[in-house]
């Protein structure tokens, strides 16, 4: 070993310490928004056709915690996956995700079909825009299936 | 909102609060250490070798580096004070009051400048709150490699 390698060995540190980052997957696809936003059209469906009671307070409670996790999945594309330079392609892309989160809220207290109906559009407008930004090759493992 | 305390009863509610370490067990060090991950850029690099002073038994000022251990991995890592003892920060549209024996510890990268190195958002106690003094470590005061970076380590970036 030469005198210059041993030295840089005694020198460097053995001891890490972590600037710690977060350490994102990096796969984003609108579609588990949409997943959740169909649970709760149809929900609202099954609702509307069983006058049960007990069966009716099952079905709100499920819509609701459907309804958030729509708006969990459609924040964490709105943070995690678009990034500034994405407003030149959608250029309407924050009020895309600000309709979208309202109608969450939305389809989260009503029993309204067509409330669930707009928010499924919504979430196609959404994928619209992640499609247009290349997140199917950029996000998924190969693509979107099917 | 405040962040849970990570101890069962706020330190400074109990007699003789939360105490760094004793001179003995901290003498061991580490003396020295080298970074990995990008959230303190750019004012260190991963890579970069530092000499810290394990010594300290209070949390330095506001501007100052430390290496402690962090709240939620119980790993080494390093941070910049941002306010100690009974400052308020800023947080969530309200502000937080630091307790005596706490600090608020920031990162200088900002979420571009660490997706930019290829690491995602940095963590600091935006995410794992005030860190008790007895997770201080020692205060990171100069950076001796590699050769070509040595020198001193540059001041905060301005406040975000």
């Amino acid at each position: 070993m030469t005198i210059r390698r041993l030295l840089v060995s005694a020198l460097t540190p053995k001891t890490t310490v972590r600037g710690h980052c977060d350490l994102p997957c990096g796969v984003y696809d609108p579609e588990q928004a949409r997943i959740e936003a169909e649970s709760c059209y149809r929900i609202v469906e099954k609702y509307g056709a069983n006058e049960d009671m007990g069966f009716r307070t099952r079905a709100i409670a499920i819509k609701e915690e459907r309804a958030d996790l729509v708006k969990h999945h459609l924040d964490v594309l709105w943070h995690d996956y678009f990034k500034p330079e994405h407003l030149e392609t959608v250029p309407n892309l924050h009020d895309l995700f600000w309709q979208a989160t309202k109608q969450a809220s939305k389809v989260k207290a009503s029993t309204d079909l067509a409330d669930a109906k707009r928010l499924l559009e919504l979430i196609d407008e959404v994928d619209a825009a992640w499609k247009a930004t290349g997140g199917p090759a950029k996000t998924r493992v190969a693509g979107r299936p099917g | 909102m405040t962040p849970e305390p990570a101890d069962p009863a706020p330190a400074s509610a109990r007699p003789g609060a939360v105490r760094a370490a004793g001179l003995r067990e901290r003498i061991r060090g580490p003396w020295r250490v080298i970074v990995a991950e990008a959230s303190m850029l750019p004012a260190i690099a991963p890579g970069d070798w530092l000499l810290v002073n394990p010594t300290i038994r209070r949390w330095p000022k506001a501007g100052s580096l430390v290496v402690f251990r962090e709240p939620e991995t119980d790993e080494l890592a390093i941070k910049r004070v941002y306010a100690t003892g009974g400052a308020r920060v800023p947080f969530n549209g309200g502000y937080i009051v630091i307790r005596e024996d706490e600090a608020w510890l920031t990162a200088d990268a900002t979420r571009e400048v660490a997706e930019a190195a290829g690491f995602g958002p940095p963590i600091d106690s935006d995410r794992f709150g005030p860190v008790p003094v007895d997770r201080l470590v020692g205060n990171a005061w100069f950076r001796y490699g590699p050769p070509g970076r040595i020198g001193r380590i540059d001041s905060p970036p301005p406040p975000r």
